[in-house]
């Protein structure tokens, strides 16, 4: 039993971390439209400028955590004005934004790669806070219980946000139809750049916690939460917060009792049938009110 | 007189002819030229640290080959190109250098599926191949296929084997990277090592390569509540499964496996390596022969880093194919340079210690088990009091 607590404290936080991802992954389907191929990338980017915030310019933890969050929202940012905007312009379909999304991801792979030497770094112990705490027996990693804190206080605010704010409501509008919202009196232009960073400072988020749970600071780092996150995203509902928290979460717990009591060759196969079961049965996810369109 | 002078010339003539022969059969020899290596790097990808190691102990060893002259006039020139680890890319590269022709022989491969993917092609192909990195047995296949990975299959049960004798665990726990067929292939030698000498098996944990959370897995491999892990994985699942072990509370020993002896490993995983026992073939604080101290002084001049066990196996790899150009007269084929090789028992040049080959494989004699200290030094294992 205390095999099992622990197993699935485990899960709740790796599925945190997959939850944290989609829910920017998500913000950028559901309001841009955008199945971007290069989120990943700024989860791996957060990681990267954070672990120099903190080894090299010696942020405390918090300041570089900070760091890395702002850096992956600019990424975002520049990103989808540079790479995305024209194809607005131009009312381009989602297979174009994809392809320029997957020509994105190509590139800062690729520069994620440069700057880490192609290397699996960590943070340096110290940086980060490092404490067990117990819960009797049961050992609690303190990284694992911010992981979780921080997806309980993400999921809350961008809850409130698009559902209880104007600019929420303005963010909803933008995704429904841009030129019905700019005549409704919203700027899309605004709404799309606050969302595209708010997505890319998301996707950071995850990304900075996930190099430090897991050790691993490099390239690498966003692919497999880009495949876990989208998973997250599919099975929860492209358009809803919670959804895609409890969705990443159950991801998680999934994964780690797969492995524990199946096998740990089954844990992916047991994930991706899971998305392709919901691809088929209900492709607008537990909670959403978003379909993919057919081609 | 005028007989004489005939007479004379012809004496000279003979002379001369006979000279002539005698100072074209001294200078016999390998035909003066620049030899090409397909060199198929594995300098970006998942496994890039090791990769980049490999390349820079070539390059050091195509320089010494020619500095020293040891191939007279002629040069080893390395012709990259970069397959990242990825059999589909390393297959079409290999295709590449099999259609150029002034390719003489190919080195690649730090995983064995990968080498194994293009051992076909080799063969089919007729060129050497040198294999520089995959520790799975069984891939050499004379005259075409070489290995200069020292197999650390042996090493790990002897390393797991004087570990236990000195620390008496009852159960142990291992830790297997189970997508990895060498890796699986080295943990069943030592597990039965271990069983035939009483110690149980509490539970095989397993992970795969391309994870990167290993929390599960260690809070796993504890509840199995073992004396003692062994992780048989790949480098980063090595060093990702021992910091989950250590941040989970887990105090008793931890053996692991050389993918933990590069220097770039301490500095990612600090203080969690510390004390970890692990078999190496080299080690630049610890190999002592005159070959490994100037190998080790050269690579520090030129990379400004420390060798590790990589780079010793890239270096290795050119020396052994400088070795068979050398023995070969005139101008070499891809056939004379596989021929050649295959003649090789022993290494003219080498950094291990003992080294030689047998059947195309390349092996040493003894086992180093050492352990990270907190200075970041590799020292040999000692049990701890």
């Amino acid at each position: 039993m205390e095999l099992f607590i622990e197993q699935l404290i485990n899960g709740v936080a790796l599925g945190s971390l997959y939850a944290l991802f989609g829910l920017g992954f998500g913000i950028v389907f559901s309001t841009l439209g955008i199945l971007n191929a290069a989120q990943g990338t700024y989860a791996s980017w957060g990681a990267i400028v954070a672990l120099n915030a903190a080894d090299q310019w010696k942020l405390p933890f918090a300041a570089s955590l900070l760091t890395g969050v702002v850096a992956a929202g600019l990424i975002a940012l520049i990103v989808d004005q540079v790479a995305f905007q024209p194809l607005r312009k131009r009312g381009t379909s989602m297979l174009g934004a994809l392809i320029t999304s997957i020509a994105c991801w190509i590139i800062l792979d690729s520069l994620a790669g440069t700057a880490t030497g192609h290397n699996s770094l960590s943070f340096p112990r110290g940086t980060y806070p490092s404490t067990m705490f117990h819960l009797g027996t049961i050992p609690l990693p303190a990284m694992q219980l911010i992981t979780i804190a921080a997806l309980l206080v993400v999921t809350l605010g961008l809850q409130l946000l698009t559902r209880h704010s104007r600019l929420g409501s303005a963010m909803r509008a933008v995704g429904w139809d841009q030129t019905a919202a700019s005549i409704g009196g919203v700027n899309p232009r605004y709404v799309v750049v606050i969302t595209a960073f708010l997505a890319g400072a998301t996707s950071g988020f995850a990304g900075v916690l996930g190099g430090i749970t897991t050790q691993n600071v490099s390239f690498m780092l966003g692919e497999g939460l880009m495949l876990k996150g989208f998973a997250a995203v599919v099975v929860g509902g492209y358009d809803d917060v919670r959804g895609t928290a409890l969705a990443g979460v159950a991801l998680g717990v999934l994964e780690v009792l797969t492995s524990q009591y199946l096998s740990s060759g089954l844990r992916d196969g047991i994930t991706y049938s899971l998305l392709l079961i919901f691809l088929l049965v209900r492709p607008r996810g537990l909670f959403g009110s978003l379909n993919f369109s057919r081609a | 007189m005028r007989f004489s002078l005939r007479l004379g010339s012809l004496v000279l003539s003979a002379v001369a002819f006979l000279g002539l022969q005698t100072s074209q059969a001294i200078a016999q020899g390998l035909a003066t030229g620049e030899y090409k290596i397909g060199f198929i790097t594995e300098n970006t990808g998942p496994i890039a640290q090791a990769g980049q190691s490999f390349w820079a102990g070539a390059q050091l060893a195509a320089e010494e080959v020619k500095s020293t002259k040891y191939l007279g006039g002629s040069s080893i020139l390395l012709e990259p190109k970069e397959a990242g680890s990825d059999a589909a890319r390393s297959i079409q590269a290999m295709s590449q250098f099999i259609a150029d022709r002034s390719i003489i022989a190919t080195t690649c491969c730090i995983l064995s599926p990968v080498a194994g993917a293009l051992k076909p092609a080799v063969l089919s192909a007729k060129i050497p191949l040198v294999i520089y990195g995959a520790t799975a047995a069984g891939l050499p296949e004379l005259p075409w296929v070489y290995s200069v990975t020292i197999l650390p299959g042996p090493k790990d049960t002897a390393a797991a084997l004087k570990v236990s004798d000195a620390l008496k665990p009852k159960s142990v726990v291992y830790i297997l990277a189970a997508d990895n067929d060498a890796f699986k292939g080295r943990m069943a030698a030592t597990q039965k090592a271990m069983e035939a000498k009483g110690i149980a098996t509490a539970g095989v944990v397993s992970v795969l390569t391309k994870d990167t959370d290993f929390t599960a897995a260690a809070t796993q491999a504890m509840g199995l509540k073992p004396d003692m892990i062994l992780v048989y994985t790949t480098q980063q699942a090595a060093a990702g499964s021992i910091s989950a072990l250590r941040d989970r509370g887990f105090t008793k020993t931890i053996v692991g496996n050389d993918v933990l002896s590069p220097d770039s490993i301490f500095k990612k995983m600090g203080p969690t390596v510390v004390g970890v026992p692990f078999p190496v073939s080299f080690s630049d604080t610890i190999s002592d022969s005159p070959e490994a101290k100037a190998f080790v002084a050269a690579y520090q001049a030129k990379v400004h880093a420390a060798p590790d066990i990589y780079s010793a196996q890239g270096y290795q790899m050119v020396w052994l194919i400088a070795q068979g150009l050398k023995s070969i007269t005139g101008t070499p084929t891809r056939e004379t340079l596989g021929a050649a090789l295959e003649k090789i028992e022993k290494f003219d040049h080498q950094v291990y210690g003992g080294e030689f080959m047998k059947e195309g494989q390349a092996q040493t004699t003894g086992t180093i088990v050492v352990n990270w200290t907190a200075e970041g030094k590799l020292v040999p294992w000692t049990p701890p009091k």
